[in-house]
């Protein structure tokens, strides 16, 4: 009697935790509609940013990480595009061209909802004067 | 195994339910003190570290003293201590887990913390001193629930273990004299610039830790029943004594170089924690308070009709436990800051938040010496 | 036995999770990042070319005149927090025998005896705080500056109990409310860092000077590069009797005095 009652509970128990972890991903159909894709409110000319626009979506994290140790950490600060071009590695160089957008990167970050910790020290287009 | 410490008297779970409670409260303190930063605590510019890190220090040297069981037994097969080994490596387990908590705790930045991991900085004696207290909690993690492991089931020890358990001896050294290093090198405090500094920190670990393991193994006889043994808690309280006499002698020693050569450097610390500083003496009652029941603890167990004795024993390591105590943890680290490097003097006050975490982290400590010392029991007195 | 059977299946299991985890990492290139471009080597400067140090001339300095550390808090959005404890500052005005302790305190005249020194970080050439620092989130650059990566700091405060100086701070707190006016030139810094006098190293990359040598008014403070014969600050150092802090300790400070 005792013996047949081990393979139940377990069974019961899996069960119970398939439930659990499909509840966690039933929670995402219950969500607010989706968010709005970020506006664009002052067009910029991408042809003039250091990189294009696919590969800066996608990578400027990677970038500004090796700005950061390079011009921090080696004294270099100079970026240097593929094509000659030269820019300073901070921040600023991106508010230079993008500053007039007080949401520059806010916009893209609400909508990803990434939560980057940048702006706990640096200044972000949103309190810049 | 450790289902054993899952079955226990009322008296058992009444303590593990007053550990917890206690632990709840520093949680919460420490919320508090992740919230609003470390100003929560009574540390400022001029004492910049406080009760956490004299906490870290005490602590390397109580789980440096499990050296003290596990060098005579394994190395020099001292029978006597069969019983007690074990509580000396699990006690060393509980107290380097208060060690790497307490510097948790101190942190400004904990989540970056693995940074000393990413770029190590062999340089720093903070990255030894991480690095030696991680492989020494494994290591006496390992080696001790190995062996009882194997005692459990009836068997000799895996082979593995004993290099495992050789390399834990030289280990125990090293996590004190890396502390030790981190103190002895800084060009500025004068009270920590000594090469004494090193032998200070083993001699008093050897003390306070092998005082406590003989309290804690007359504690296990009372509640659990489990006796190490008389000739093992002797043979503990011998090495006490020694250790605790070289350690005043240091002290002494440190005293002689300060107000001999009477240069200011050397001197002040040690005035503004004897004597007082400029009208500044709120440590001055700690530290004689220290210094004479250390002195008074040493002299009773150098009395072998006192060392025997099982209430002067118990009075004489509680007396050298607090003693060292408050000498390692409030005075050398506070003392190190004061007179600041610009002469100035600020005191020191623990805030209540931090004496909420300090005792949430001492509670975390004891519950997991509990709870391996509460399977260690089980375990040895089964047939 | 059944247990052993048990036991086996567990650990083949493992393995061959294990053995799963470390194939997919390598199959996944996501964990490879992309180095972006290289920089130009040329930009890169030589280590040890420079050496950036400062005279202050005490004798120049007026006891209540505070437009150096008003400049550099400003510029550098220093947080002011009045009490002893949490109280940040990166230059400062002590007297002269707190600045100067290991000097001879006897018979100073009265000139001197009064007199506010400024304090600051030494920027020294051996610095026993880069020394101590677990993650070298402070490290001394190619031109002689002890540098703050507030990136990397982990706040053990280490660098704290190794400055023989008493150079550096602490955000025990959220320094952000204590900045009256936020400077677009420099960032803040969050709770939980150490930071200190950086010889501004932000200004000096647009050629600018330090902002406390900048501002004040009766020029007292010269800046130049050490390794450099022909500057100012050689030239001042060559002509004038000078003082630094401490030098018993070996720290070789970048920082002089003229009493």
């Amino acid at each position: 009697m005792k013996r047949s009652i081990i393979p139940f509970l377990s069974a019961a128990g899996i069960v119970l935790l398939l439930l659990a972890v499909s509840y966690l991903f039933m929670q995402q159909g219950h969500a607010e509609k989706a968010p709005e894709p970020p506006a664009r409110p002052v067009p910029v000319d991408s042809t003039k940013c250091i990189a294009p626009v696919g590969k800066m979506r996608a990578s400027h994290m990677q970038m500004l990480n090796e700005w950061r140790h390079s011009s921090v950490r080696e004294g270099n600060r100079v970026h240097v595009t593929p094509d000659g071009r030269r820019f300073e590695k901070s921040l600023n160089t991106c508010l230079g061209c993008h500053g007039q957008n007080r949401l520059f990167c806010f916009n893209c970050h609400m909508y990803a909802n990434v939560k980057p910790t940048c702006w706990n020290c640096h200044l972000s287009p949103m309190e810049m004067p | 195994m450790i289902e054993k410490a899952l079955k226990g008297n009322r008296n058992y779970w009444l303590w593990i339910a007053f550990l917890l409670s206690v632990i709840v409260f520093g949680i919460y303190a420490y919320t508090r003190q992740m919230a609003l930063g470390l100003t929560v605590t009574g540390m400022g510019r001029d004492v910049s570290w406080g009760v956490y890190i004299a906490q870290f220090t005490f602590l390397v040297g109580v789980a440096a003293s499990a050296v003290m069981v596990v060098l005579p037994y394994y190395l020099h097969n001292q029978k006597a201590f069969g019983k007690i080994v074990i509580v000396g490596e699990f006690l060393a387990v509980s107290a380097t887990l208060m060690c790497l908590l307490f510097i948790l705790a101190d942190m400004g930045r904990p989540d970056q913390v693995l940074n000393v991991l990413r770029y190590p900085s062999p340089h720093s004696m903070v990255f030894w001193d991480v690095t030696v207290l991680n492989g020494y909690f494994i290591l006496n993690l390992v080696s001790g629930w190995t062996v009882l492991g194997a005692e459990r089931k009836g068997v000799q020890p895996p082979a593995w273990i004993k290099p495992v358990i050789y390399l834990s001896i030289p280990w125990a050294f090293s996590i004190h004299t890396v502390t030790a290093f981190l103190y002895a090198g800084l060009p500025g405090r004068h009270l920590w610039l000594t090469a004494v500094l090193a032998p200070r920190f083993l001699a008093s670990a050897f003390a306070a830790g092998t005082a406590l393991l003989v309290l804690v193994s007359l504690i296990l006889k009372r509640t659990a029943g489990f006796d190490a043994g008389n000739e093992a808690r002797g043979k503990l309280a011998v090495l006490a004594t020694y250790a605790g006499v070289a350690n005043f002698f240091l002290l002494g020693t440190e005293f002689f170089t300060a107000f001999y050569s009477n240069v200011p450097a050397h001197r002040h610390s040690l005035q503004y924690l004897f004597f007082g500083l400029e009208g500044h003496a709120s440590l001055v009652p700690w530290m004689w308070l220290s210094l004479l029941s250390g002195l008074a603890s040493v002299a009773v167990l150098l009395v072998p009709r006192l060392r025997k004795d099982t209430g002067w024993l118990v009075a004489a390591c509680i007396g050298l436990f607090f003693s060292i105590w408050i000498d390692k943890g409030v005075g050398l680290i506070l003392g190190g800051f004061v007179p600041s490097p610009l002469e100035q003097i600020v005191e020191y006050i623990p805030s209540p938040v931090e004496i909420a975490v300090t005792a949430g982290i001492w509670a975390i400590g004891i519950l997991v010496l509990s709870i391996l010392l509460k399977v260690t029991v089980a375990v040895k007195t089964q047939e | 036995m059944i247990n052993e059977q048990r036991r086996e299946f567990i650990r083949k299991t493992g393995l061959g999770v294990l053995a799963g985890l470390g194939a997919a990492s390598g199959l996944f290139p996501a964990l490879s990042l992309e180095k972006t471009l290289l920089p130009a080597w040329d930009e890169k400067p030589v280590p040890g070319k420079i050496r950036w140090g400062m005279l202050i001339d005490t004798r120049l300095c007026k006891g209540d005149c505070q437009q150096c550390t008003a400049a550099c808090h400003r510029v550098h959005n220093v947080p002011r927090f009045i009490n002893r404890w949490d109280e940040v500052k990166w230059i400062w005005k002590s007297p002269y025998e707190n600045v100067f302790p290991t000097a001879s305190q006897q018979f100073v005249d009265s000139g001197t005896k009064e007199r506010k020194v400024l304090a600051l970080c030494n920027h020294c050439a051996e610095p026993p705080c880069t020394r101590a620092c677990p993650t070298e989130a402070t490290f001394r650059r190619w031109d002689g500056i002890v540098s703050m990566d507030y990136h990397r700091c982990i706040g053990c405060r280490f660098c704290m109990a190794a400055c023989p100086y008493g150079s550096r701070s602490f955000n025990w707190q959220d320094p952000r409310p204590a900045i009256r006016e936020l400077s677009p030139t420099y960032p803040t810094r969050e709770k939980g860092v150490v930071e200190k006098c950086n010889f501004c190293s932000e200004r000096l990359v647009k050629g600018q000077l330090p902002a406390c040598v900048e501002e004040c008014p009766e020029k007292a403070l010269t800046f130049g590069d050490l390794n450099d014969p022909e500057s100012d600050i050689r030239k001042l150092l060559e002509s004038n009797l000078t003082m630094q802090r401490k030098p018993e300790l070996g720290t070789r400070p970048s920082v002089f005095y003229i009493i």
